[in-house]
């Protein structure tokens, strides 16, 4: 027995001195801390606010969830909303990608069966931290394959706290792309993996992982694009090998048929543009492997024209299917935004919706090292070095890079696609970079000369001849090297750099990206802290005070946000898949009060509601946002709505005196301005000062004829009307004619029906005795 | 019944006066309308001539008064009120041309083709007159004269808003005379041309090296290849390319030139050029010390080229950092300089 122990022992001190042990422990190590500050970093809003969904989609998302957790996967899937796109209603089930609600569903359905109670929102709000862990964990298995565990290491800190990352992930920003860089770069690692190893076993995983991937974000179409392009250029390289057919076609065979089951993606991986590079590259690459076959039994001059033959062939076959196939409307052509990729001018002039996104918008050099800072500067290095050392996975890397920052360029909402490349890359740069400084220059004799001590220690007697000796040998030791002096010095630069970088990560995350924008902070002169939450208090008035199926009206950016907090009908929200209920809504909002009276009639709406910053100066509110609803509606109805109404004559945007009659009566500004013009916000400026806009507003004393004064919060941010019945509207509109015949049918009346005394009648026939018009501006000023 | 007697002699009255009237109205109308049917149907042939010649017809200042300024018409005019000769340095007149003619070619060949509306063309140095009686002190200007009345406020084009395009142009035209012009745009062969050429010059050079195709295998060139297109796309080459922002700013009031755009929100051309090179800079001090250990020779030269590289990447990125800062008010940090 005591032997046996004796040999465990010894065997774990081995293990415990074995430099493989050390190793494995310190990236586990390393791993965890990473994960452990990515988590903590994204905890910003969390703790300065409470826990809480952000921004507008992350609303939507977790009412879904919140649905499915109710009432179930099924019927979530089968779930007909009838509460948004009044009185379209919307298919949810199909129209939605369902891998972040199932994440978390199960997530919750499995703490429950734990019994871990746990609400499902805290899970939605901490999901996005999570899932950045897992991140760091597949970049650093990505980029082990590509370079070194080293570089793994690095790539896995700076996906942990890079800003352009955690802009899409911070606690409470349930959104798809929170889980869906996970799935990218998992996806990634397992195809590089099965193209290392030409393993079936890999490119089943890879297909599954792209699977999860197609569930969770539309940007799966980034993968199953420069997945074949990958394969393309190898063969293009001649790097074609039988492991890159084998992990190719299982790849997209598997991952054909499981992206078809999401409903919402449904036949277009066969039937749109987007994905036929696809299976162009399947085709081609079947049709090489097929030749290298052929030329086993051929001779070199008959494969020749065999192989020009079957070359023409098959591309006039192809092209021929591809261009019929198009013509006869079986393949659609790219969708708006996909060709807004590539040709840039074409979301401007064609879709403005798509235009009006600020999310859409192309990137400045600013935005990049906002987001990336010093990576920015140090991955063009790694993906240098990536390819002077080119091998078949590098190519691929060397690939993604270049198609990802030409993507970021383009929008600035895919820098998050970019996010993950330049992390490996830069870490490749870095890590190689520190492999060179780090490294004892000669460690055979830095050895020889640790044993030379041991011996001086043994025996002083020598101690001037060991001296001497060690002298000698530092001599050439330097000159062949770079000097430890040099070593250091670049050592700590470098390091100096990076920990500027940690700053600069931290400082962005916790001034740009940590807030959740429906609760707003407001800091005082002494660092005091105001809660703005207007928002909230609105959508909760409507709750509460509103009929459970009263209709809402909005611009479609708070759509999501009313059906969530609010639990009322919407016509419009921010999944804009309906141009021209967009427009119509657009339309109301942009003609005057009688006019969209008559749309809001048509559309049934009960009540509108607007974002008003002109008291807080908000920035982001209604007035701001008001040239994109004209352009919106203009697109639909120009002969109603025309962009150049809004402007001065000098083609400016003002709310001021000098601003546009049109802009001044349209229903937004009335909704807006309702009763601001009595309202003075201090004494150094006029009643009806604009904080936003900075101006004193032209129109102030206005009255409304077709809607009336809800509710306005606290701020005034938001403000809601109520559209009054028809029935009041008949009273108002007539006023000036059947007084006039009210008077002489009063006169025969009063023969006929002498006995009725009616005081207001007299009092009415004396104020119209004294002054008709007088009277009658005197009624109207008093009906408010 | 007095009252009523009374209501019908006046109604008399005035019918008789009204008859009278639009007898007299009639009259002088067809007397006139006979002396204008000649000098109408002179201009319009004379116009109709013209265009048959070209697309867009020049006018003088008496020639503008004559078929633009005086009554009778029953025709649009659009007029194009510019500053074509070369010494008067208008390159925005000369783009505006073009689209102009792009815009008249689409008409002048169109299937609607008709007498109906006229595209002219205003020089300043042919009818300066004309553009002082508008008081006129820019070009170019684009003026709509409709057929009835005079010009009001839409008539004349807003540059600055919608700009000169020939399809923004055909869509004013159709606003303010119910004539919808498909613009035609004459195709674009040189982009055609370009892509042609450069395929040529490779398949040339693959022809005339086909001995020796290792130039294909080269890494660095390759390498070169794939950082240009990186660099360009991390400094915002594409949001020039989308938004087209000037090269660089003048201050009107103390003549300096910016060339670094004052906030995060936009950047000059110059700027993104500017970051382009630092960036470069900054990965090839990066490239510098890793190649400094493999370098063969002498220690000393290693040693030098080592810390060249750690000098270009930190006073390099220090001064990125330093734009970078200059442009984001607020931002907190900086390396080396401020």
């Amino acid at each position: 027995m005591a032997d046996a122990d004796l040999v465990v022992r010894n065997d774990i001190r081995s293990a415990m001195w074995n430099p493989g042990g050390w190793k494995s422990l310190l990236s586990f190590f390393i791993l965890a801390l990473a994960w452990l500050a990515g988590f903590s970093a994204r905890l910003f809003a969390v703790i300065r606010f409470e826990s809480i969904i952000h921004e507008f989609d992350p609303w939507f998302n977790y009412r879904a969830t919140h649905y499915m957790v109710q009432n179930g996967f099924y019927n979530f899937l089968n779930w007909f909303d009838d509460r948004a796109w009044y009185p379209l209603g919307r298919i949810v089930g199909g129209t939605v990608y369902p891998g972040l609600m199932v994440t978390s569903g199960s997530i919750h359905w499995f703490l429950n069966l734990l019994n871990i109670p746990i609400h499902i929102r805290d899970i939605c709000v901490f999901l996005a931290p999570v899932f950045s862990g897992m991140t760091s964990m597949s970049v650093y298995l990505f980029t082990k394959e590509i370079w070194s565990p080293g570089a793994g290491l690095f790539a896995a800190c700076f996906i942990a706290i890079v800003p352009g990352y955690i802009s899409r992930s911070v606690a409470g920003s349930y959104d798809n792309e929170g889980i869906a860089i996970f799935a990218l770069m998992f996806t990634y690692f397992l195809w590089i993996k099965s193209v290392k190893t030409g393993q079936v076993f890999w490119s089943i995983c890879t297909a599954l992982s792209y699977f999860y991937m197609v569930s969770a974000w539309g940007g799966y179409v980034f993968i199953i694009n420069l997945i074949p392009l990958h394969v393309f250029t190898l063969l293009l390289m001649g790097r074609y090998s039988q492991r890159i057919y084998t992990a190719y076609n299982c790849f997209y065979i598997v991952g054909l048929i499981l992206s078809m089951q999401i409903p919402f993606v449904g036949f277009q991986p066969i039937r749109t543009s987007e994905h036929m590079a696809a299976a162009g590259v399947f085709a081609l690459l079947n049709a090489y492997a097929f030749l290298k076959y052929i030329q086993n039994f051929l001779t070199k001059s008959e494969f020749r024209y065999f192989f020009i033959a079957a070359v023409t062939f098959a591309a006039a076959v192809v092209f021929v299917a591809v261009v019929g196939l198009t013509w006869a409307g079986y393949i659609a052509p790219w969708s708006g935004r996909f060709y807004s990729l590539w040709d840039t001018g074409y979301a401007k002039i064609h879709i403005p919706i798509i235009a009006s996104v600020s999310e859409h918008q192309p990137t400045t050099w600013v935005s990049f090292f906002f987001d990336l800072h010093i990576l920015v500067c140090a991955f063009p290095v790694g993906a240098w070095y990536c390819i002077k050392n080119i091998n078949d996975e590098r190519v691929f890397v060397v690939l993604y890079a270049i198609f990802a920052s030409y993507f970021a360029g383009v929008m600035v909402r895919l820098m998050l696609t970019l996010t993950p490349v330049v992390c490996v890359l830069a870490a490749v740069a870095f890590s190689k970079t520190f492999e060179v400084y780090l490294k004892d220059d000669s460690p055979k004799q830095n050895q020889k000369s640790l044993d030379e001590n041991g011996e001086n220690k043994n025996d002083r007697l020598y101690d001037k001849v060991g001296n001497k000796k060690k002298v000698r040998e530092d001599k050439p030791q330097e000159e062949e090297g770079l000097g430890i002096n040099v070593k250091s010095i670049i050592i700590v630069a470098l390091l100096m750099m990076l920990m500027l970088f940690a700053v600069h990560c931290t400082w962005v995350t916790s001034s740009a990206y940590s807030s959740p924008s429906i609760v707003l902070a407001s800091y005082g002169q002494g660092g005091s802290r105001t809660i703005l939450d207007d928002f909230r208090e609105a959508y909760y008035w409507l709750r509460q005070n509103t009929d459970d199926k009263a209709r809402i009206m909005s611009w479609w950016d708070y759509g999501y946000q009313i059906a969530g907090m609010g639990n009322r009908t919407t016509l419009v929200d921010n999944n804009t898949w309906n141009n021209s209920h967009i427009a119509l809504v657009g339309k109301a909002m942009s003609s005057n009060e009688t006019a969209a009276y008559e749309i809001m009639r048509m559309l049934d709406v009960n009540y509108v509601l607007v974002i008003f910053g002109g008291v807080i100066g908000y920035s982001g509110d209604d007035i701001n946002k008001f040239l994109w609803m004209v352009r919106i509606a203009e697109g639909e109805h120009p002969r109603d709505i025309k962009e150049v109404d809004y402007f001065t004559p000098q083609g400016e945007f003002r709310v001021d005196a000098a601003g546009s009659k049109t802009l001044l009566n349209c229903l937004m500004y009335k909704l807006s301005y309702y009763r601001f013009g009595q309202m003075q916000l201090d004494f150094r400026s006029p009643a009806g000062f604009d904080r936003t806009r900075g101006v004193e507003i032209g129109n102030k004393n206005f009255d409304l004829t077709h809607v009336e004064e809800a509710y306005t919060t606290e701020h005034w941010l938001v403000r809601i009307y109520k559209v009054k019945d028809l029935e009041n509207r008949d009273n108002l509109k007539t006023p000036h004619r059947p007084v006039k015949k009210s008077r002489r049918k009063s006169k025969k009346s009063s023969k006929k029906i002498g006995s009725i005394k009616n005081k207001p009648k007299v009092v009415k026939g004396k104020k119209s005795k004294s002054s008709k018009a007088g009277s009658r501006s005197g009624g109207r000023t008093g009906t408010k | 019944m007095y009252f009523r007697w009374q209501i019908k002699m006046a109604a008399y009255i005035q019918l008789v006066l009204l008859w009278g009237f639009i007898a007299l109205l009639t009259a002088s109308v067809l007397a006139e309308t006979k002396k204008k049917e000649e000098s109408l149907g002179d201009k319009v042939h004379q116009l109709m001539e013209w265009n048959n010649k070209k697309s867009i017809i020049r006018l003088n200042g008496d020639k503008f008064k004559q078929y633009v300024r005086t009554a009778p018409r029953n025709y649009s005019v659009v007029v194009m009120l510019t500053a074509l000769q070369p010494q008067r340095g208008c390159s925005v007149c000369r783009q505006a041309n073009d689209e102009y003619q792009i815009l008249a070619n689409s008409w002048r060949y169109s299937q609607h083709y008709s007498n109906k509306l006229f595209f002219t063309l205003v020089d300043y140095d042919e009818g300066s007159d004309i553009f002082q009686s508008m008081k006129l002190n820019t070009a170019p200007v684009f003026m709509h004269f409709p057929s009835k009345g005079k010009p009001k406020k839409g008539d004349t084009l807003d540059i600055h808003r919608v700009g000169f395009a020939a399809e923004q142009l055909a869509k004013w035209v159709g606003e303010r005379t119910d004539v919808q012009i498909r613009v035609f745009r004459p195709p674009n062969y040189s982009g055609t041309v370009a892509l042609a050429l450069l395929f040529a010059t490779i398949g040339g050079l693959l022809y005339f090296k086909r001995n020796n195709l290792e130039f294909l295998y080269n890494k660095t060139s390759w390498g070169i290849i794939a950082l240009a297109v990186i660099f360009a796309m991390t400094s915002g080459q594409m949001w020039n390319h989308i938004r087209g922002p000037p090269v660089m700013h003048r201050n009107p009031n103390t003549g300096q030139m910016h060339y670094i755009h004052g906030s995060s929100q936009g950047q000059f051309i110059m700027e993104t050029y500017i970051v382009m090179l630092l960036n470069t800079a900054v990965v090839v001090g990066f490239i510098m010390l890793n190649e400094a250990q493999s370098m063969k020779g002498d220690p000393s030269k290693k040693r030098i080229l080592s810390l060249v590289g750690l000098g270009c990447v930190t006073i390099f990125f220090s001064l990125l950092l330093s734009v970078f800062r200059s442009k984001y008010q607020g931002y907190p940090y900086s390396f080396l300089f401020k």
